[in-house]
């Protein structure tokens, strides 16, 4: 179940090209939310909108929840000049969470999507589950973690300005070189397009891998209907609900590659 | 002070919830105080189970939102199943909304319900969706086609029936008047507003099915202008809403002639907004000497 919460930010940082993280004091939310699961915002007090903004957990520590986002929108624009003590309300734990780590995790962020895999690397590290991690981005700047092979965290750079030149693909691909990829599960977060490239290369080469999408979003609780994604097509009924169109919020966020028809949203 | 009459049935207060904004009551667990709530109106439930529209289905707009959801809901008889058995358990009043394609739709979805151990209190019929080819719209433009629906529909049930009116009509007054010489108990008034996004950049609309239905503050204005026209003429009450957001809004509502209101949009901001207002509705009429909030139904000063 989700409540709502009055936290109160306890810091902000930029921590790399228009990245941010803000670590939020809400306890009980901070004590129930798990790696892949987000929260749904209101970015001010007098939030002049009709929708709050989903935003998606880093990590928890002590009470605290972080969150790392780039500033896309009205909301991030907001959040971007929180101050110590203002006041976040917040609807949360949504949606459902990684999990399965039987086969050896290779977790994938990337853009907006470093949030939860950042999360996901926390928790695979307290459980003491081996794992790479890999995250994408164009350009050094964007990076905020040190490319570090032996640790089996891998950075990339479209332009090859820090770690591995290339998307993602070129990191897995390297990962491949050393490792039989059918005994690893991906899990993937980030920008349409790479997710989509994800997909793509896990069917074909018929490997485990669990996606998180993003959309667009209004109650996050399964009300309004709108956050909606599409399935794979499976068998035609004369009239089914969610079968064909399933719902972020609570479907998701996190669907399996062969579900998703598409990650473009 | 609060309390309301809507036919026989006595209401805690004139605040309600809108249709699609609120879902079955459960989901809302947790986060709101559902049986504070002078009632629900349900998602809208339809004879088979809905898929809804293509996405994209709702883009944010200044003040408001727009939607295309397309009616996408569990069905009739998953709704008794499986949304039922909670909605007997609460303690507040339950509305629930019916859409159909076709007079045989409605009135079997109706059929059903009546047949189904509910504790429901009455029934508001979507005669005015937007957002789909058979959404019912070619009921809410049509005075005939209101008042063949109404009078099937009264013939079927002694719960309370309930309109609910587009604004998206000529005249919306005749619509009125055509469900209440139907037999309905009241019109609800009113449901969005046809609208349209387009994104510059991609050069593409925002919603799947172009147009959609505009909610939320924007429409205030549109929706008390209806209601008022509605007050003017009909002798049964109406259920005003339309991008009501605070107790002032509601006092605005109820000086147009709403009777009762729906909180709708806002829900989404604000699950227990529903409640939250209800203390300064109550100061409202203390500091005003109104025994009841009703008292101000339609007092307009000309």
């Amino acid at each position: 179940m989700s409540l709502r919460e009055i936290s109160k930010v306890t810091g902000s940082r930029e921590i790399a090209e228009n990245t941010f993280e803000s670590t939020l004091h809400a306890p009980q939310i901070a004590a129930m939310i798990k790696a892949g699961q987000f929260i749904n915002i209101l970015p001010s007090g007098d939030w002049p909108k009709v929708m709050r903004r989903p935003m998606s957990v880093s990590g928890t520590e002590g009470g605290n929840l972080s969150i790392i986002y780039k500033v896309v929108g009205d909301g991030t624009e907001y959040m971007r000049s929180w101050e110590n003590g203002v006041e976040v309300d917040i609807i949360g734990p949504l949606g459902n969470y990684w999990e399965d780590f039987d086969k050896i995790p290779i977790i994938i962020g990337g853009g907006v999507g470093i949030a939860p895999i950042f999360f996901l690397h926390n928790t695979l590290k307290s459980k003491n589950l081996d794992h790479y991690m890999i995250m994408g981005s164009r350009t050094a700047d964007e990076h905020f973690i040190e490319h570090d092979p032996d640790s089996k965290i891998l950075m990339t750079t479209d332009d090859g300005s820090y770690g591995i030149k290339g998307n993602v693909v070129a990191a897995v691909d390297t990962i491949a070189e050393k490792q039989d990829l059918s005994d690893t599960k991906l899990f993937v977060c980030g920008p349409a397009p790479m997710m989509e490239a994800m997909k793509d290369y896990a069917l074909d080469k018929n490997i485990e891998c669990d996606i998180a999408l993003e959309t667009v979003m209004a109650c996050g609780i399964g009300i309004c209907q709108g956050c909606s994604m599409e399935y794979v097509p499976k068998e035609q009924k004369a009239s089914s609900y969610r079968e064909k169109y399933g719902l972020v919020c609570m479907d998701g966020p996190i669907f399996k590659a062969n579900e998703i028809k598409t990650c473009y949203l | 002070m609060l309390e309301v009459k809507l036919g026989d049935i006595t209401f805690a207060s004139p605040i309600t919830v809108a249709s699609g904004t609120y879902g079955y009551g459960n989901e809302v667990e947790g986060l709101a105080e559902v049986n504070r709530l002078g009632g629900i109106v349900t998602k809208s439930v339809t004879r088979q189970p809905r898929e809804g529209n293509p996405l994209p289905r709702i883009a944010e707009t200044p003040s408001g939102m727009l939607n295309s959801i397309g009616l996408a809901n569990v069905g009739v008889e998953l709704y008794c199943k499986e949304k039922l058995p909670f909605l007997n358990n609460l303690k507040t009043q339950v509305i629930v909304n019916i859409a159909g394609s076709s007079m045989k739709d409605y009135l079997e979805t109706m059929e059903i319900l009546e047949e189904a151990n509910g504790n429901h209190i009455g029934y508001e019929i979507n005669i005015s969706c937007p957002n789909v080819k058979e959404g019912g719209m070619e009921f809410g433009v049509s005075c005939h086609m209101t008042e063949k629906l109404t009078k099937e529909m009264r013939k079927r049930t002694s719960k309370l029936l309930i309109m609910k009116l587009s604004p998206n009509v000529t005249s919306i007054e005749e619509i009125g008047m055509a469900a209440q010489d139907g037999g309905a108990d009241a019109v609800s008034a009113i449901n969005t507003v046809v609208g349209m996004g387009i994104d510059v950049k991609k050069k593409s609309v925002k919603l799947h099915t172009v147009f959609g239905g505009l909610s939320g503050p924007a429409i205030k204005p549109i929706a008390l202008a209806n209601v008022h026209k509605l007050y003017k003429v009909l002798s049964i009450p109406i259920m005003g809403l339309g991008g009501i957001a605070s107790a002032e809004d509601v006092l605005e509502f109820i000086l147009a002639g709403s009777h009762m209101v729906q909180i709708g949009t806002t829900n989404y901001i604000n699950p227990n907004i529903g409640v939250d207002i209800l203390q300064e509705l109550e100061d409202y009429c203390t500091e005003n000497g109104l025994k009841n909030i009703l008292e101000l139904k339609g007092q307009l000063k000309s």
